[in-house]
């Protein structure tokens, strides 16, 4: 088998963005009124003008029936959210095909999901939306909020990870280290990377070994009510 | 079968919640399609849709048999949304949300805007009777919140999802709808054209100025605008789709010419109708036809003898002041008034005197004047209206009469003038003492009703005298009896009714 060789990894610089097709932020809303507690997760796009936040916030609330002292507080979480995003956008990125992997571990109303594969943050085109649907198709999830948690748990590995590389360049750039970036960026996200060379190596195979399977094997566990309630009870204590 | 792609087809009736299969891209030419043959087809056509969609209304239900909003096999879809099919994009759908289809791919991109639309109509048609919420809509897809919040919308407004659900909310989605149906002009072919302008963001009536967006793009048909009105409020929040930025905004002014001009007609039909009907301005208004209540009584009032027709309808019997004015309004009514071209409109009273003695005629225009001038020598205060009248009518005079004497003209103008008056003084007197005979009748009949009402109430109070003397006499047996004594004083009690009323 001819192996094919790689260069040395192309690296870019842009601007800061998500690294996926769309541009989109994962938002976590966490919020507490008297006693109610209020918790949510889910995709928003920055360049929604900000008006719809608050119509966003409003229609939740009464869709969910909350009282209106909750639509602030979720206001001003997901303008903040959105504000962190964006005052990371100006700044410089580097962008090169690594691949990291990422965990799913979640739990959505009765269904639970591990999971573990490999991403390739370098991959600009990479789309946590259509894996989340994929994902849920093959293996029979039939409750429909899983796919969206999925998705938001990707993107805000993604998004951590975006961040460190543009927190890493500021420093490299601080430093003033003439040297590649990548060598300076050793940082724990980046230890994780998988090195790929010695999977296209002359001695590697992509394949994986059978014995790491069950390390990259999802696990999709439909548990039943009363544990439900006691895990969510687990939770809520954390 | 050749109803519009129907949801639940017949043949999958018996397993709600089963999607039908993908069908081929159906593009219904919107409202034209014959009513089904296969059956009795129930046809949903709300309101809105009555007014824009031609009498040949599309029926629109899947299945066969009486329908009921609650059965799961049987779903609703309203008539104007009869081009939506699964997997397929109408027309409609491309013009109305472009931002999915203007070249960018994932998330704002074709494939997600299907799989939203056909998700969120699945989950809908699952339990139609519930009305799904954004929240809930939301939770279930993937991808991010605004989109869906436009797709979940659209599909709400066109009554693709919620409709009919029960919901303390979907009396104001219909009339959300119906608004929405009937203020966006881009949505509906045969929209009605509105006079004033809604805004397409808030939906409520543009005021002064407001700004258009004319961005078409390859999907828009000819008689189609991609037209979006928004008020300044909404522009000024950003409250459009977010495709637009506020470069694609023009500013428009409303300014109140516009908006309420006036003609000649529409003043003639309004001086008509408030002497018939006076101060019934509903009347009035559909008399002059196009033109609110308020914008009637607002324009008689500007009309600077407005004032004095309200005050002539009230005094019509009494004729000091408002002899000329009710003459000529009365004369001009009765002529059935022509129109004439006013002859400056930016002077009002000049306007309306000019327009006034046009239409009576040269002649009596005079004639009124020298009355005027007349009364006016005797009776100095109440004419200021005849003032002003006499003035501009006496300047009116000379282009009429020119070329012929006018000391003449006026002594035939005068007599006639007088003769008329005199008439007009007699049937007024007549038309007065007939009111007068008419309401003596009325106190007659009055007194009379009140007299039979009188013995009548004689009558009643003898009858309860008579009564009285009889519950009297029946006490007094009554005591009489209790005072003998009795073996047992319960049968006494009950005998005593006995010779009571025997003696009554």
């Amino acid at each position: 088998m001819k192996t094919v060789s790689m260069g040395a990894p192309r690296s870019s610089t842009v601007k800061f963005r998500m690294p996926t097709r769309d541009n989109l932020v994962p938002i976590r809303v966490d919020v507490e009124v008297d006693g109610q507690r209020y918790r949510d997760a889910f995709t928003w796009n920055p360049r929604d003008p900000d008006t719809e936040i608050m119509s966003f916030a409003k229609r939740t609330a009464k869709d969910l029936k909350l009282p209106t002292s909750f639509v602030p507080q979720m206001f001003h979480s997901i303008q903040g959210q959105l504000a962190d995003f964006r005052s990371y956008e100006g700044q410089d990125m580097q962008v090169k095909e690594k691949i990291v992997p990422l965990k799913i571990d979640l739990r959505v109303n009765n269904t639970v999901v591990r999971d573990q594969f490999l991403w390739d943050i370098g991959n600009l085109e990479s789309d946590p939306e259509e894996f989340a649907r994929t994902l849920c198709d093959d293996l029979n999830i039939t409750d429909p909020e899983v796919g969206p948690a999925i998705a938001v748990s990707i993107r805000e590995q993604l998004y951590e990870i975006a961040s460190q590389s543009v927190s890493a360049m500021r420093e490299a750039k601080m430093s003033k280290k003439r040297r590649a970036p990548e060598f300076a960026s050793n940082s724990k996200a980046m230890n994780n990377a998988v090195d790929m060379f010695k999977y296209f190596g002359s001695k590697g195979s992509v394949i994986r070994k059978r014995k790491e399977w069950y390390l990259y094997a999802p696990v999709v566990d439909v548990i039943s009510n009363e544990k439900t309630v006691v895990v969510a009870k687990d939770e809520a204590k954390l | 079968m050749a109803t519009p792609p129907a949801p639940v087809p017949p043949a999958t009736a018996s397993t709600a919640p089963a999607p039908p299969p993908p069908q081929m891209p159906y593009k219904a030419p919107p409202f034209s399609q014959p009513p089904s043959t296969a059956g009795t087809v129930k046809a949903e056509i709300p309101p809105a849709a009555v007014s824009t969609a031609p009498p040949a209304a599309v029926a629109a239900a899947a299945a066969a048999g009486p329908a009921t909003q609650d059965s799961p096999y049987i779903i609703n879809v309203p008539s104007y949304s009869a081009w939506f099919s699964y997997g397929a994009v109408s027309d409609t759908e491309r013009r109305l949300l472009p931002e999915f289809f203007e070249g960018e791919a994932g998330s704002r991109g074709p494939e997600a805007y299907t799989y939203y639309r056909d998700t969120l109509v699945r989950r809908f048609r699952a339990r139609p009777a519930r009305r799904l919420t954004l929240t809930e809509a939301r939770r279930g897809l993937i991808g991010d919140v605004g989109s869906v919040r436009r797709v979940f919308d659209f599909l709400e407004e066109w009554g693709l999802i919620n409709y009919g659900a029960s919901a303390p909310g979907v009396k104001q989605g219909r009339d959300r709808r119906e608004e929405a149906a009937a203020a966006s002009q881009s949505s509906l072919p045969a929209g009605a054209a509105m006079s004033r302008k809604l805004c397409v963001g808030c939906s409520s009536v543009c005021g002064s100025a407001y700004f258009t967006c004319d961005k078409k793009n390859a999907f828009t048909f000819a008689y189609d605008q991609a037209e979006i009105n928004i008020c300044c409020r909404c522009y000024v929040r950003a409250n459009y789709r977010p495709g637009l930025t506020p470069a694609d905004f023009k500013k428009v002014e409303i300014s109140e010419d516009a908006k309420s001009d006036w003609t000649d007609k529409e003043t003639l039909h309004l001086l008509e109708a408030v002497l018939h009907y006076g101060e019934n301005w509903k009347k009035v208004s559909e008399h002059v036809g196009s033109r609110s209540e308020k914008d009637c009584i607002a324009r008689l009032i500007r009309l600077p003898f407005g004032e004095q027709f309200m005050g002539s309808k009230d005094q019509k019997l009494q004729f000091e002041t408002d002899d000329d004015v009710a003459d000529e309004s009365r004369a001009e009514v009765s002529k059935r008034l022509r129109l004439t071209p006013l002859a400056d409109a930016s002077n009002p009273i000049m306007a309306q005197v000019a327009f006034l003695s046009a239409i009576v005629g040269s002649g009596v225009a005079a004639a009124a004047a020298q009355a005027a001038i007349s009364a006016q020598s005797q009776v100095d205060m109440n004419d200021s209206l005849v003032d002003s009248s006499i003035s501009s009518t006496k300047e009116e005079e000379s282009p009429y009469t020119n070329g012929l004497s006018a000391n003449d003209l006026l002594k035939e103008a005068s007599a006639n003038a007088q003769v008329q008056l005199e008439k007009e003084q007699k049937d007024i007197e007549q038309s007065l003492s007939d009111i007068v005979d008419v309401q003596m009748k009325e106190i007659q009949d009055k007194i009379n009703r009140f007299e039979q009402k009188e013995l009548l109430m004689e009558r009643e109070r003898q009858q309860l005298h008579h009564l009285r003397e009889l519950l009297f006499i029946d006490q007094l047996a009554v005591v009489q009896h209790q005072s003998r004594p009795h073996p047992v004083i319960a049968e006494n009690e009950e005998e005593k009714p006995k010779p009571v009323t025997i003696t009554s």
